[in-house]
């Protein structure tokens, strides 16, 4: 069981990471570890990111400029790095979404599953 | 960028992980368990993945902190560079081979005649000719004397240096005309001799570089001589100031047999293939042995002669001084690099969190190691490149500074052999003042390090390493400030030697009438005339003249006999220096007459013949009894007595540094032998005002007696002492430079340990504080922390300069190498800089709010 939940978390992420990273810095700028908390409580710990792999996600997207990183300074609070969605990364955000979409909706179909 | 953020990144996220566990009531160890966990399996490790990374990571690094960078880099633009300039030097002078073809193969031979005390001295033609006829060892042999040549007809007569040479000495050192045809060795022949070959320098300043001017006639010395060819640019020998080549006239008086003891050559051999040095003195041991057996009386004394590499000759004493300096630039490079190494480990403790993270994700100690030493690295190759910029800059400096008289002077640039020594030294540098701190930093706990938060006092490893590293500092500082000190203690011990004589408003020069147009009496006439024509000139209080005047580099011995002692032994006959002075001579130079009277104008051919003795011979020959009115003669065959009538000063004649010598004075006017040819003369002009300022005075007054008259080597006697001392400055300016150097880094390295502690326990110095301890106390403890590391350093020093003080014995005067006066006030000079360097980063720490600091805990 655990093995295959391995498996699917990765096979999911893989798919999905970039999607799942956009659409959180969609509505504010965030920094990686309240990404990396945003992702496993909305989840409910399902999925999981490691520094290993949350990092190089976001430079990988910083670079394609989809989003921005930044250094931020907030009163009583440590130096973070902030990323904001990008207007190229709104774009890839809103097509990334559409097809998703119609992903899950051949999936659900063919698998009988309801949708949520 | 986005990869340069990873490290601080990480350590962020990792913290907010660990104080998130805290906040939910975790236990420390579980979340820090926790925390390693998430870093567990990560291993990318992308921008370290080979050198060309590494070199663009130190790059990035390094441009985020350029401040750093840029102190790094011109602390060692300046090292290097000096390093770079000096090695330039070393390499043109000492080690790049000399300018001829096969010159590993080039031996000077010279003669040894131990019962009159001669040592390596020249040869005459005839131990020549037989050297030539009698080794084994030699492809070919060469002889030459330098002299000089009145340059008569043409323009401005001029007086220019050359050299007598045989035929030979132009194909053994490779060399060969650029225009027109080389000696044959029939030039050698007298009477045929009337030929010469000019420097390229000499046919383009007197005959506009014009090719027909070979074929045509020059007035050399009052004779006819045929210009048969023109040297290349390039072609010296045997030094940068000959501009003419003659052929020596081998004629029957030149090779009689009692001209075996008129030593006036300098011999060259060419060793044959594969023969070393010490085959061909073996060899010639051999033949001064022959020599020995055939010509008994004029060698009863004993014979010899000593073989050694020509450029071993020509470089001379100039290689130690070099040496001296290269070590001494060497010792600033190490101390700058000792700096550096110190500004790495403070930046290393400032980089822990970013090398523990990198750690962490995967790169091993190794990995860290290179990626830091990378830096370094990147940092000496920038620095070298500034360096050797600085050096080209620095080169032309130096060779203008440097003695006239360095060897091979002309031949100092920046080749290939210093490009590569100065990329050499950088990467060393690189390694010297990277390895440690990249090896300290790579030794860091993860853990530890985020743990630690906003204050990090330094490790104890970290500390110590620092200190040592200072402490090092200031004992090679001490080093060179001794070595320093020492050279300048002497040369102040050598300009207070007196002379003998007054240097001061003195005018020298150099007037040589040609035997070709002068005779004897026709040479003391124009003397006569132009000693009177001076006289009449007003700002002009003496003149006198001398064949061999102090400072000028000539002079010569000749062996005598004292009456009533006609007959001694060979090892007991007197030899020292006999100078011919002219009337007038002592009192222009001012050099006190102790005892009866000096030359006058009555001391002439006809008169009876007198001498002048100075005080060193007077002691030597006279200890007990008055030298005034004893006798002496120059030969035995025809005795022609010469009756001491003065005692006059000694005086300094090579240097101001050689004991004095004794010395003999004889009438110009009153040769020794019959036949005299005219004499070329050093005239001494004393003057009201500035010395210089009267020679165009004197110039004309030689020019309204005979037109065809050159006067040369005009020089005040002050030039001529100061250029004495040139070496002497020179080294000393460079070790005064580098120890100044050595002094301004090491009280930089004591400044900032002292600083770093001040910052780094300013927590424990407010506590300190609110516990009222007074600020002088703190100031008191801080400074004496310092202190005691720069006691440390200079206790080490002062050891470690007895021991390499030493290798400068022969460079110093009347100082010892451990001159105990010079190690206490360097010492103390370097502790009350020491104390400054404390001091001023101490008083910080009094200004220390107790609230603050502690609030920062």
């Amino acid at each position: 069981m655990q093995h295959i939940k391995q498996i699917l978390d990765r096979e999911l992420k893989k798919g999905s990471a970039e999607l799942l990273i956009l659409s959180l810095v969609e509505d504010q700028p965030r920094h990686g570890y309240d990404l990396s908390k945003l992702i496993e409580a909305r989840s409910d710990g399902v999925l999981k990111f490691r520094v290993a792999s949350l990092y190089p996600l976001l430079y990988r997207l910083e670079k394609r400029g989809w989003i921005q990183g930044r250094w931020i300074e907030k009163a009583g609070q440590r130096r973070r790095r902030y990323y904001r969605l990008t207007p190229t990364g709104a774009q890839v955000l809103k097509s990334q979404r559409s097809t998703w979409r119609e992903f899950a909706q051949a999936i659900n179909r063919i698998t009988g599953i309801e949708p949520a | 960028m986005p990869w340069k953020n990873l490290p601080d990144e990480i350590a962020h996220h990792l913290q907010d992980m660990y104080d998130d566990l805290r906040a939910r009531g975790v236990s420390d160890e579980a979340a820090r368990r926790a925390v390693a966990a998430e870093l567990e399996g990560a291993a990318f490790d992308r921008p370290l993945s080979d050198i060309r990374g590494d070199v663009r990571y130190a790059l990035r690094a390094l441009r985020k902190n350029v401040g750093f960078a840029a102190v790094v880099v011109l602390t060692l633009a300046l090292g290097i560079g000096a390093n770079a300039a000096i090695f330039s030097v070393v390499n043109a002078v000492v080690l790049r081979p000399l300018p001829y073809r096969d010159a590993d193969r080039l031996v000077v031979i010279r003669d040894n005649l131990p019962a009159s005390g001669l040592r390596d001295i020249v040869i005459s033609a005839v131990e020549y000719l037989d050297y030539r006829a009698r080794n084994h060892v030699f492809d070919e042999m060469a002889a030459y004397d330098t002299t000089a040549f009145n340059l008569t007809g043409r323009g401005e007569p001029e007086r220019l240096d050359g050299a007598v040479i045989t035929a030979s000495l132009l194909p053994i050192l490779g060399a060969s005309p650029a225009l027109g045809r080389a000696f044959a060795d029939a030039d050698n022949q007298a009477g045929r001799d009337r030929v010469v070959l000019l420097s390229h320098a000499l046919w383009q300043r007197r005959f506009a570089g014009d090719p027909r001017v070979v074929g045509t006639l020059i007035t050399l010395e009052g004779r006819g001589v045929e210009v048969i060819g023109v040297m290349p640019p390039s072609f010296r020998f045997p030094d940068d100031s000959i501009e003419l080549w003659v052929p020596i006239a081998f004629d029957a008086d030149l090779v009689s047999e009692n001209n075996r003891g008129s030593r006036s050559y300098t011999v060259l051999g060419r060793l044959k293939p594969g023969v070393t040095i010490a085959q061909a003195q073996a060899d010639m041991n051999g033949v001064t042995g022959t020599l020995v057996r055939d010509y008994r009386e004029q060698y009863r004394g004993g014979f010899s002669t000593t073989v050694r590499g020509l450029q071993t000759v020509i470089v001379g004493d100039t290689g130690r001084g070099l040496f001296v300096l290269l070590g001494a630039v060497g010792v600033v490079l190490l101390i700058a690099c000792a700096n550096i190494a110190n500004l790495l480990l403070v930046r290393a403790h400032g980089r822990r969190k970013e090398v523990a993270i990198r750690t962490a994700l995967g790169a091993n100690r190794a990995r860290i190691v290179r990626q830091l030493l990378t830096e370094s690295l990147v940092l000496a190759a920038i620095g070298g490149v500034c360096g050797l910029l600085l050096a080209v800059w620095g080169l032309d400096l130096l060779v203008a500074i440097a003695p006239a008289d360095t060897p091979r002077l002309t031949e100092i640039s920046l080749d290939r052999r210093v490009i590569a020594f100065t990329a050499a030294v950088s990467m060393v540098t690189g390694v010297f003042f990277g390895l440690a701190p990249a090896l300290h930093a790579a030794r860091v706990d993860l853990n530890e390090t985020l743990k630690e938060g906003g204050r990090t006092p330094g490790s104890g490893g970290h500390h110590r390493a620092r200190r040592l590293l200072v402490a090092a500092e200031v004992a090679l500082a001490l080093v060179l400030l001794v070595a320093a000190g020492l050279l300048i203690n002497s040369f102040a011990r050598v300009q207070d030697v007196t002379p003998g004589f007054d240097a001061s408003h003195l005018l020298t020069l150099r007037i040589a009438p040609p035997p070709a147009t002068y005779t004897f009496a026709k040479s003391q006439q124009f003397f006569d005339e132009l000693f009177e024509r001076l006289h009449a000139r007003p700002g002009i209080e003496g003149v006198g003249a001398v064949n061999a005047l102090p400072f000028s580099g000539s002079g010569g011995d000749r062996s005598f006999y004292l009456e009533g002692r006609l007959d001694p032994r060979p090892e007991d006959r007197p030899d020292e220096q006999v100078r011919f002075a002219s009337a007038g001579y002592f009192a222009a130079m001012k050099i006190p007459v102790r005892r009866g009277r000096e030359f006058t104008a009555r001391d002439s051919i006809d008169a009876p013949q007198v001498a002048v003795v100075n005080e060193a011979l007077a002691r030597k020959y006279w200890p007990d009894g008055d030298p005034i009115g004893k006798r002496l003669t120059f030969s035995r065959q025809d005795v022609k007595w010469y009756q001491v009538v003065g005692v006059v000063g000694n005086l300094k004649h090579r240097s101001l540094e050689i004991a004095d010598v004794p010395e003999v004075y004889v009438p110009v006017a009153q040769p020794l032998f019959a036949g005299p040819s005219p004499r070329p003369m050093f005239l001494v002009v004393r003057t009201a005002g500035d010395p210089m300022a009267a020679a165009p005075d004197v110039r004309e007054v030689v020019a309204s007696i005979d037109p065809n008259q050159p006067v040369s080597n005009i020089r005040s006697m002050e030039q001529r002492i100061g250029e004495s001392l040139g070496s002497r400055r020179f080294t000393m300016l460079l070790i005064g430079v580098f120890a100044s150097l050595a002094l301004v880094l090491a009280s930089i390295g004591i400044y900032g340990v002292v600083a770093y502690t001040v910052s780094d326990r300013s927590h424990e110095i407010g506590v300190r504080l609110a516990l009222g301890a007074q600020p002088r106390n703190v100031v008191a403890m801080l400074v004496g922390q310092g202190m005691t590391l720069a006691a440390g350093g200079a206790a080490a020093g002062i050891v470690l300069a007895v021991a390499l003080t030493r290798v400068m014995t022969g460079l110093l005067f009347g100082v010892s190498a451990t001159d105990p006066a010079t190690f206490t006030v360097i010492t103390a000079a370097l502790a009350l800089v020491a104390a400054l360097a404390c001091y001023l980063p101490a008083r910080r720490a009094t200004r220390v709010n107790p609230v603050i600091a502690l609030r920062s805990d």
